[in-house]
């Protein structure tokens, strides 16, 4: 290859890079920038890409009562399902990996084959197992629900995971003659708990953008989660899209900082499952 | 029973009573619900056989579903491994700020799927939206396309949507491909002076061509099934432009209240589903058995 040819590469490469960045990252700096727009200042045609006086105004404007209902109520969902499906997946998982005969093998194909189920195709007769338990618009079928949707890929990350430990340390505390919950609590679950984050960061991650079955199941304004709350300010009166992003800015923040902070354990977690299967 | 097979039933029945009432019940309620009609006036269920399937079938709408799921699915697909495999081949390089890109790559994957909607519906706005405000700067358009709102722009435009809020799933995925390509065949086709675009066809996308496979068609799986990018852009309009099959079931069941015509739009999916479940464990076998050949 000739050095012309070779740098003319590496310039088309900067440039592939810079428009794969700018692809990425532009329309995130544009929500910030227009959630700091203060109102009075309109909209330029052409569009400016930064407001000439910043100004945290609809910030203020978007912690509106309703915003704080939906809010309280993504954060119960999202905690209440986090919770229960990593501690039954881990239940689960444990048991998958370290036990071994046909009708559990069975079983556990058949758990983490659902991880590829449709909801949007099955929504149906989800919606009404739901109507005849009496619990549309309620927290209860929201968790039900995302316990069940996010169990499979759950259990899938923690077996990953828990196949990767040794299990000379669990063979030693048998022969010690601790009984088999006893070893489940005093060395296994102390040595997941870096699968235990992830796959707690990825349940939060689904379960706080969830949209379809809280869109079927709630129809009272005041059990609604901040997804369809949000879709439900579009076009409001009196909404100003400042006050959209900055409500998008505050939807995202939560799960954007966990995951910032985190991502270095999920990360690990999703690509051991991904890659090894 | 064997002793402490009580406790493995007791650890794994909450997930398989879940799993099986949640997900496989409902996966034969739809089957079921297909064969049944109901409407907004009278909301008890019929059983019709498959005159709702005889009905769809011919109908227009069906047609319209095929072809934009079709549209969709192969789109978003396609553009969102290809991006996906190129940011993964970004990311491999030593480039300066690399640990900080591959945090910031991932955010459009974390942003909440309807906050990415809303922010890609004002992006696509007309006179206010970023996009047709440099079209307008750069004289490209007098003033603004309604992308969303036409129907020759609006599946393309939810396509783009798409792909921006996808994309990081495949880089993460063929980002780790790429740490188990063999170190020694990429040093052998240096040696032989083979250039970066010769080693990325001759040695790495051969070595990662199953990895490909199955996030292609995972990809496709979870994109034929994504139901709230479009339905917050346009909820499947302009006229029926961007209607798949997703959000043609929604609209059917909560929005006109017929549950049959929306299982039956359902049983199709799972038909699609269940042939793509077939083709990745068949890749999945052909690779196990490849390995422990090898």
């Amino acid at each position: 290859m000739t050095r012309g040819s070779r740098a003319a590469g590496r310039a088309g490469l900067a440039s592939l890079q810079f428009g794969l960045v700018l692809f990425v990252l532009l329309p995130v700096f544009w929500m910030v920038s227009v959630s700091l727009k203060p109102a009075t200042e309109p909209f330029a045609i052409p569009a400016r890409l930064w407001p000439d006086h910043p100004t945290l105004a609809n910030f203020l404007h978007a912690f509106r009562p309703e915003f704080r209902t939906y809010f309280i109520n993504s954060v119960v969902v999202s905690l209440a399902t986090v919770a229960i499906s990593v501690s039954l997946g881990l239940l689960a998982a444990y048991s998958f990996t370290r036990t071994q005969f046909r009708l559990l093998s069975v079983l556990m194909a058949l758990v983490l084959a659902a991880q590829m189920f449709p909801e949007s195709a099955i929504i149906i007769p989800i919606y009404r197992i739901m109507r005849s338990a009496d619990l549309l618009n309620t927290y209860a079928s929201l968790i039900i629900a995302y316990v069940a949707v996010t169990l499979p890929v759950a259990i899938w990350m923690l077996r990953a995971f828990l196949m990767r430990l040794p299990p000379t340390l669990e063979e030693a505390a048998e022969i010690d003659g601790a009984g088999p919950l006893r070893t489940f609590l005093d060395i296994v679950l102390p040595l997941s708990r870096p699968g235990v984050v992830a796959t707690a960061v990825f349940v939060l991650v689904v379960t706080w953008q969830e949209f379809l079955f809280a869109l079927s199941f709630i129809s009272s304004k005041s059990m609604r989660t901040l997804p369809v709350g949000i879709n439900d300010f579009i076009g409001q009166y009196g909404i100003s899209y400042g006050e959209l992003m900055a409500t998008s800015v505050l939807i995202s923040l939560p799960v954007v900082a966990i995951f910032m902070v985190l991502q270095r354990y999920f990360v690990a977690g999703l690509t051991v499952g991904a890659v090894k299967g | 029973m064997k002793r402490g097979r009580w406790l493995v039933f007791l650890f794994v029945s909450p997930a398989v009573i879940l799993v099986g009432v949640l997900m496989y019940y409902p996966m034969i309620g739809t089957v079921i619900d297909s064969l049944y009609a109901t409407s907004f006036i009278d909301p008890t269920p019929k059983f019709v056989g498959l005159s709702i399937y005889r009905e769809i079938l011919t109908s227009i709408d069906f047609a319209e579903v095929v072809r934009n799921s079709c549209i969709w699915t192969a789109g978003v697909v396609l553009l969102q491994n290809v991006v996906g495999f190129a940011f993964a081949l970004l990311l491999d390089q030593r480039l300066p700020g690399r640990a900080l890109m591959r945090s910031l790559v991932l955010l459009p994957w974390v942003l909440p799927g309807v906050v990415a909607a809303i922010l890609w519906r004002f992006m696509f706005d007309p006179q206010l939206g970023l996009i047709n405000s440099f079209l307008i700067r750069l004289h490209l358009s007098g003033q603004g396309i309604p992308w969303l709102a036409q129907t020759s722009t609006a599946l393309p435009a939810a396509i783009v949507a798409a792909v921006w809020k996808g994309f990081p799933f495949s880089t993460v995925v063929y980002l780790a491909g790429l740490q188990h390509v063999d170190a020694e065949q990429i040093e052998a086709a240096i040696i032989d002076g083979a250039g970066q675009l010769r080693r990325l066809f001759d040695v790495v996308l051969p070595a990662m061509r199953e990895l490909i496979a199955l996030n292609v068609i995972l990809t496709t799986i979870l994109t034929f099934n994504y139901f709230d990018m479009i339905w917050v852009l346009t909820r499947g309009g302009p006229e029926n432009a961007t209607n798949i099959f997703p959000t043609r079931i929604f609209e059917l069941a909560f929005g006109e209240f017929r549950f049959g015509e929306g299982a039956t739009y359902g049983v199709f999916s799972i038909l699609v589903l269940t042939l793509l479940l077939a083709l990745y464990a068949a890749i999945r076998r052909g690779a196990e058995r490849k390995s422990a050949g090898a």
